[in-house]
């Protein structure tokens, strides 16, 4: 390996180990709230109730279900209607 | 904890035992929580989401089985599949905000070396979270949580030697970034400096 080459190399493995350095330094273990972890194991105890706000937490996609169910009804109420004056079109003529 | 004495555990909450699930909750409550908030960047949403992965859990306890993997692994792939649904569901928005993260005070400083250091904090944050989210994963479990390369692989379904090669990519793509970083913040100063 041409000296170059080895200094780069060198130069290369500073970085990283600076760089592990600094991860170490920003990746530091945070204490949650006293508050939350409570809150979250009283729940736990309450049992059933915890799954209940679990699936309550999708409500984004019970929310999706109703929206779409909504727009189907729609789409085919508009469907209805035009075949229906469709119809009344051609008996007329 | 014990290994032996977590099974017991395991056992007694996979079979509705609320009080067994609660002990091992508050075992895993922090590694959770810690994994959430560097992966969601705020404390609200890792509260919010840490709270579902054992809700979740607790849920799904009964279809537990030992497979040999550690059940941390378990509740790393629950939280896992949560924050992708998180980013997925705000992918919408280009900047997470930093605003409400907890300032780490660096004793004996002047404030403006504090504001530097934390600026300097902010900005390797933003550059992990940029990364794929196997990597952040990895990144979390090697500094948060200090495991070994075969620990890693345990909890993320892959072999050692996997794992190893994983962390080096995941180092040098990271040095990569900060280095075009640091090139675009040049080019900025620039700019502005001739502008003024």
């Amino acid at each position: 390996m041409s000296s170059k080459m080895r200094q780069l190399a060198d130069s290369s493995l500073e970085k990283i180990a600076s760089l592990e350095k600094r991860l170490s330094g920003v990746l530091k273990p945070i204490k949650p709230r006293k508050e939350f972890v409570h809150g979250v194991a009283h729940r736990i105890h309450t049992g059933p109730q915890a799954a209940f706000v679990d699936r309550i937490a999708n409500w984004h996609l019970v929310a999706i279900v109703i929206a779409g169910i909504f727009s189907l009804v729609v789409f085919l109420a508009v469907v209805g209607r035009v075949l229906q004056s469709l119809t009344k079109k051609r008996r007329m003529a | 904890m014990p290994e032996t004495e977590e099974l017991e555990f395991l056992l007694r909450a996979s079979q509705g035992d609320l009080d067994a699930f609660g002990v091992l909750y508050e075992k895993y409550v922090e590694r959770i929580f810690n994994y959430v908030y560097y992966r969601t960047g705020n404390v609200h949403d890792a509260e919010d989401l840490s709270a579902r992965v054992f809700y979740r859990a607790l849920h799904h306890i009964h279809t537990y089985t030992d497979r040999g993997v550690p059940f941390s692994a378990w509740l790393y792939r629950i939280a896992h599949n949560l924050v992708a649904n998180w980013h997925r569901d705000r992918s919408r928005h280009q900047e997470i905000p930093l605003s409400d993260a907890p300032t780490i005070h660096y004793k004996g400083e002047p404030p403006e070396v504090a504001v530097m250091q934390t600026q300097e904090r902010d900005a390797l944050l933003r550059l992990i979270r940029q990364l794929p989210s196997e990597r952040q994963h990895l990144l979390i479990l090697k500094f948060l949580e200090h495991m070994s390369n075969a620990e890693i692989g345990e909890t993320m379904g892959r072999s050692e030697g996997a794992v190893k090669s994983l962390y080096h990519r995941t180092l040098l793509a990271l040095r990569d970034e900060m280095m075009e970083s640091d090139m675009e913040d040049a080019n900025l100063q620039s700019f502005t400096g001739q502008s003024d």
